[in-house]
């Protein structure tokens, strides 16, 4: 097992990093162990060395070089932990506010998606880790559960079960929108009686712990009837 | 090369064999070669709407095991000489029969008819894939109940996975009267769920309770209001744009000596 130093690919280079807290001796044996299962891989490649705040004796910087040297890499240099660090730890954290701001700002919800490009009729059943779009019917008798959002662009008459994992935020959504059965999460609900009449794009969510059904304010098609 | 069609629905006692029978017999009064094969194993009924069980000698299953020859188990109808029926057996079940067997009896009606009309068993196990195993095209019988629909589309589904792609569909037993008074779904209701081409609309009609116990297909009797049903259908699945039968009669009965009057 490798658990006390990696080597890594960076822009710069390559670069190993070994564990402060181990022993040297396990470190030189996880390095052999390491370099003898990629040695054709890494043959004429320059590694620098982060070992965090310790301080290795020379003899154990030379016997590292050597180990290297034997597979073909040479030891160009040992990093400073502003080096490893506080360049790479800004930039990701400037791109990953900026990710986060944007989905937040624009209501944007990201995630694996599958595209369902028929209809699904009575007895169909489709199961999804991610979203789920039906570009058709969901009928009567067909399921469809999704640990995310479910979108249909047709009629859902069928049972919908998104955020099937628990995911409270996640929304039901269809041109008509019309369930035998809707669930979101933890939460169930039936369609009113008497209510299969097309009001238009319909969103359910949920809303102090009740599903709630709102219409999809969509200008373009706004006032039409089917 | 003749084609084969399976008459199927899903649910029972929705007119799958009266749907058989009257097509069957409609074309082949048109002049068209046509067998009408029954799959319902063990439950055989064709024979009887066609008025033809007393002469049955072999059946389907002899055929497929081999135990007479197609010829000999074709029995050919009263009325027309170019209408023959392939009776199902009545002492074996399902079993008795596998897809490839259909396949292969599919295959040699066709070199000899211009229409194989398959009545299938209702319900989605066995019975139903042997029908649909040698099929060319579909036709799905429903009528305009809510369980009626769901099985049609559930059978569509099932059709669409074997490759049977665009099934007809026909709706049967509409009450025009009733759906009038919102009581009963109506064309377009039923069309939103399965969304498929239909290819007519047979009205309730008491006339087709007694066409059917006397073993007279109702698309033979001009005075039938179903008949004509029928008729428009057959002339359909032959590739003529027919238009819908008028259902707006105000109810059935002063429909009905409306027609008496205008026929005699």
């Amino acid at each position: 097992m490798i658990e006390h130093i990696a080597l890594k690919g960076t822009r710069d280079g390559l670069v190993l990093y070994l564990d402060p807290e181990a022993e040297f001796s396990v470190l030189m044996d996880e390095l052999q162990k390491l370099l003898s299962d990629s040695e054709q891989f890494l043959q004429g490649a320059a590694v620098r060395c982060y070992g965090g705040d310790r301080n290795f004796a020379i003899e154990e910087k030379e016997e590292l070089g050597q180990a290297l040297t034997q597979y073909g890499l040479t030891l160009a240099g040992w990093l400073t932990a502003e080096q490893v660090y506080t360049p790479i730890q800004n930039s990701n954290s400037v791109n990953i506010e900026s990710e986060k701001a944007r989905v937040w700002d624009e209501d944007m919800v990201e995630g694996p998606c599958l595209f369902v490009e028929r209809t699904l009729r009575s007895g169909a059943s489709i199961q999804f880790e991610g979203h789920v779009v039906v570009l058709g019917d969901v009928n009567p008798g067909a399921e469809i559960i999704a640990t995310g959002n479910i979108a249909v662009m047709g009629s859902l008459r069928g049972v919908a079960h998104a955020g099937a994992t628990g995911e409270r935020k996640a929304t039901v959504s269809a041109y008509h929108l019309a369930p035998t059965q809707l669930r979101i999460a933890d939460v169930v609900a039936r369609s009113p009686e008497g209510t299969e009449d097309w009001r238009g794009p319909e969103i359910a969510k949920i809303k102090d712990n009740q599903l709630m059904v709102d219409g999809l304010q969509i200008i373009g098609i706004r006032g039409k009837g089917r | 090369m003749g084609e084969v069609i399976v008459v199927t629905s899903g649910k029972g006692g929705v007119g799958k064999t009266t749907t058989s029978a009257n097509i069957g017999t409609g074309l082949a009064a048109v002049g068209h070669k046509v067998v009408l094969v029954d799959t319902d194993i063990g439950l055989r009924n064709l024979d009887v709407v066609m008025g033809l069980e007393n002469r049955i000698v072999y059946d389907i299953v002899d055929v497929t095991s081999g135990n007479c020859r197609l010829k000999q188990a074709l029995i050919k109808d009263k009325r027309f000489e170019n209408l023959y029926l392939l009776p199902a057996a009545q002492t074996k079940d399902k079993s008795a029969v596998n897809q490839d067997q259909m396949r292969a009896l599919a295959q040699e009606l066709k070199n000899e008819y211009d229409y194989a009309i398959i009545d299938c068993p209702a319900g989605i196990e066995q019975g139903f894939r042997n029908a649909i195993a040698g099929a060319d095209r579909a036709i799905v019988v429903t009528t305009p109940e809510v369980s009626a629909v769901r099985d049609a589309d559930r059978i569509i589904g099932l059709l669409e996975a074997a490759d049977l792609r665009n099934p007809r569909l026909i709706i049967n037993r509409i009450r025009p009267a009733m759906v009038k008074r919102g009581d009963m779904m109506d064309i377009s209701d039923i069309m939103d769920i399965l969304a498929i081409d239909l290819i007519g609309v047979v009205p309730d009609d008491e006339s087709i309770v007694i066409s059917t116990n006397r073993g007279e297909p109702a698309v033979i009797d001009s005075s039938s209001h179903a008949g004509e049903a029928y008729r428009r259908i057959t002339r359909r699945i032959q590739g003529e744009e027919v238009p819908l039968m008028n259902l707006d009669a105000p109810d059935g009965f002063v429909d009905k000596v409306k027609r008496f009057f205008g026929m005699h």
